[in-house]
């Protein structure tokens, strides 16, 4: 860890020496061979990335530019996709829904993993409980949102019998507007917590112990060796943490579509539970294409935005 | 020079797989012989298990024909029908439901079956329900009907005994929009809240029931095939306004108004659990002892039967001033425009809508045969299992049957019309999202 830091920083400097297009030596007979072997060894995933990557993401760019039923050749409308899509009330709704999802499910799924990462990096170092933790993310998100749903049934739910006990009332979490957004996300931080946590937990590893003596020999307290201490020295893993749930939030699928099937009311009908629903639900595969694209769009302006944000590339060290 | 011999081995280790691909597609399209495979799917694994049971028959009959039945789950059923059209590769024939029926004639999938009925003399009268739900626009036949499906009042005999309401008049609700008819007795009386306190008696506490009379009929999907539309239809009300392929729907209509406000009221006086407090399915909530009553579909009425511990009754559902009136779909068999055995399908098809076949595979109680004469033999084979289906041969013998209308962008109505009920059954909006609900569906129904 310290060894790459160590090396960007000095090639953000110029102390490297500038790179030399081809290799040392690159025409000597030893190496003529080198282009045609490294095509070879190149080739099976380079096949792979253009049938599986490079055409479906040109195709799926060219169709949200048609109208595309699928059984009949797409036709060439031009701009009509995006402009219905400006008007579309239910779009937009989603795009909210989704943004309302992915806020709740980052923000406290962050937080508890770090909470999570730093009592375990400080209280335990037993594999048996680190192993625990992780347990929920290597449930499948259709039987995390199945059996969830089931435990969370007004009527019949476990935890409704909790919550009556508690209350004196039962809660409709996945059937009214204003709980399922935030029951959906509940389950999604559930499961996706221990995972983060533990890449958090192998970032507070790499932190030498140094530092927090240090600290403590300033008289440092430990909320303060947190804030001033671990978090900074954390940012790139955090940073890629980030990233990743943020991404991975706006990709919410499997658990709406168990769970809630987009309602109340298109009340928890994020993005991709609309884009499903008009490519598979209605054949309308061109509409669904150009959703998907401006999804994409979305989501590389939020990485770039992100990246900038938090010089994700840097730490704080030195 | 290792690198040479490596090249061609790396080119074969590539090309391979996909040579072993079309190889082994051109194998299964090109038999051409005198011996012919028909290959038919379904979404139901109980379907499928019954139709087996007459593929023996047909072969012995066929001896140049082999029948190969596949099921695919119902989530995957039609993604992987549509790809098959795309690749070539869909089965001759398979079952198909009425809101695809548009979308794959539409697109030219599915083969008109006219001149096949014409040249074999093929007679559709045979089938007592369900024929007219598989004509598209063009006034062509798509379908042979292969089954109906409607729905009827499942209720806890221990309930009722209890509440001292006898099965004789559970057997004939009546109901209004007005006062709701017995039914609204029935079911206020089978309410009973943590106390002991029946529904209609002074002293109920509303808020806190320990039985509802019914499970709630706020179902969000626009036909209310389990719920809401054998109450709105028996008082008189049509869904759209033609019989097939409509333009617009009667959401507006004061009828139908009326009877989802009363549907909403059953709730508000406690006597119906509120929308979305079950997220089960309606046998659970039956058989979880918090619902005395419910209205659920016919295709259910083996699994209510089964319920662990408790003695289910199947009552018909309500009469209004219309009679009874309960909504039927009707799956159909279709074959697809790209089988190249058109003949070994349409004998397979036909074999299916015969008296023989339909009367072996029903008897399982996995559908209804279309076929009143098979329906008999299905009812006398669940009645010596304990399972009496009398309510649903009555409802085909009486004409009670009103065939949901095939139309066109189903699944987009759905799409649009199911959160508008939604938003209503949960209190979010007033009854006037009915008028907005039947505006959309005409634009949707008219492609605009």
């Amino acid at each position: 860890m310290m060894t790459t830091i160590t090396k960007t920083r000095a090639g953000r400097l110029g102390k490297r020496p500038p790179r030399v297009r081809g290799s040392i030596n690159a025409k000597a007979p030893a190496h003529r061979r080198d282009a045609a072997l490294a095509w070879v060894l190149i080739a099976p995933g380079l096949v792979g990335f253009v049938a599986f990557v490079a055409y479906p993401t040109l195709r799926g760019f060219y169709l949200s530019f048609t109208d595309f039923r699928v059984l009949t050749p797409p036709t060439w409308t031009g701009l009509d996709n995006i402009i219905e899509l400006a008007h579309d009330g239910v779009f937009w709704n989603s795009l909210l829904v989704t943004v309302y999802f992915v806020a709740i499910s980052v923000v406290l799924g962050t937080a508890i993993s770090i909470v999570t990462a730093v009592i375990l990096h400080r209280l335990t170092a037993s594999s048996v409980i680190r192993g625990l933790i992780i347990l929920p993310f290597l449930i499948s998100g259709v039987v995390a949102a199945t059996l969830w749903s089931w435990m969370l049934d007004a009527q019949l739910g476990v935890v409704n019998v909790l919550v009556q006990h508690v209350f004196g009332h039962p809660v409709m979490f996945l059937t009214t507007r204003a709980w399922a957004i935030p029951s959906i996300a509940m389950i999604s931080i559930w499961k996706s917590m221990g995972y983060n946590a533990i890449i958090i937990f192998a970032g507070l590893q790499t932190i030498p112990s140094s530092i927090y003596e240090a600290g403590r020999l300033d008289g440092a307290s430990e909320v303060k060796m947190f804030r001033y201490l671990t978090l900074p020295l954390l940012r790139p893993i955090l940073a890629m943490v980030l990233i990743l749930s943020i991404i991975g939030s706006f990709q919410v699928f499997d658990i709406v579509q168990v769970a809630t099937r987009g309602g109340p009311a298109n009340a928890s009908k994020v993005l991709q539970m609309y884009i499903y629903q008009k490519a598979f639900g209605q054949f309308d595969f061109g509409y669904a294409a150009t959703m998907s694209l401006a999804l994409f769009v979305v989501l590389i302006v939020i990485t770039f935005l992100q990246m900038r944000l938090t010089r994700a590339s840097e730490s704080d060290t030195n | 020079m290792k690198l040479k011999k490596l090249i061609p081995i790396v080119v074969v280790a590539l090309v391979l797989p996909l040579a072993a691909c079309s190889s082994s597609n051109g194998s299964s399209g090109g038999s051409t012989t005198a011996k012919s495979t028909v290959n038919w799917w379904t979404w139901d694994d109980k379907q499928a298990a019954a139709y087996q049971l007459c593929v023996p028959g047909f072969e012995k009959a066929n001896p140049n024909i082999t029948v190969k039945i596949t099921q695919y789950n119902v989530n995957d059923y039609f993604t992987k029908l549509t790809a098959g059209f795309v690749a070539g590769t869909a089965p001759d024939a398979f079952q198909n439901s009425v809101p695809i029926l548009g979308e794959y004639a539409s697109q030219k999938q599915i083969m008109p079956l006219d001149d096949l009925i014409k040249k074999s003399g093929f007679d559709l009268g045979k089938y007592n329900i369900g024929v007219s739900s598989w004509k598209y626009t063009d006034g062509k036949q798509y379908g042979l009907p292969l089954d109906w499906a409607s729905s009827a009042f499942y209720f806890n005999k221990d309930d009722l005994k209890k509440a001292g309401i006898s099965e004789d008049q559970t057997a004939n609700m009546t109901w209004n929009p007005d006062n709701g008819g017995t039914f609204d007795k029935i079911v206020a009386h089978l309410t009973v809240d943590k106390n002991g306190v029946r529904g209609d008696e002074p002293g109920f506490d509303k808020n806190n029931v320990a039985v509802y009379g019914v499970g709630s009929l706020a179902a969000p999907d626009f036909n209310g095939q389990t719920s809401w539309n054998s109450f709105a239809s028996s008082a008189g009300w049509q869904m759209g306004n033609k019989k097939a392929w409509p333009t617009k729907l009667n959401f507006d209509s004061p009828t139908f108004v009326k009877t989802v406000d009363y549907v909403r009221s059953l709730e508000a006086r406690g006597f119906a659990p509120k929308y979305g407090s079950f997220t089960m399915a309606d046998t659970e909530q039956l058989g979880s002892g918090k619902v005395a009553m419910i209205e659920g579909g016919s295709w259910e009425a083996t699994t209510f039967a089964k319920l662990p511990g408790m003695s289910i009754g199947i009552a018909p559902t309500v009469k209004g001033s219309n009679g009874r009136s309960v909504i039927s779909n009707s799956n159909a068999n279709n074959i697809w425009v790209g089988t190249k055995n058109v003949d070994s399908t349409w004998k397979w098809v036909t074999y299916m809508g015969t008296q023989t076949c339909q009367s072996l595979a029903g008897a399982s109680g996995s559908f209804f045969p279309s076929i009143s004469a098979s329906m008999v033999s299905v009812v006398n084979a669940q009645a010596k299992q304990g399972v009496d289906l009398s309510v649903f041969e009555n409802q085909l013998k009486n004409k009670e049957l009103n065939a949901s209308p095939p139309m066109a962008n189903g699944q987009k109505l759905t799409d649009t019309i199911q959160p508008m009920f939604e938003s209503f059954f949960s209190g979010e909006t007033s009854d006037a999202i009915f008028k907005q609900a039947t505006t959309q569906s005409g634009q949707i129904l008219t492609g605009k």
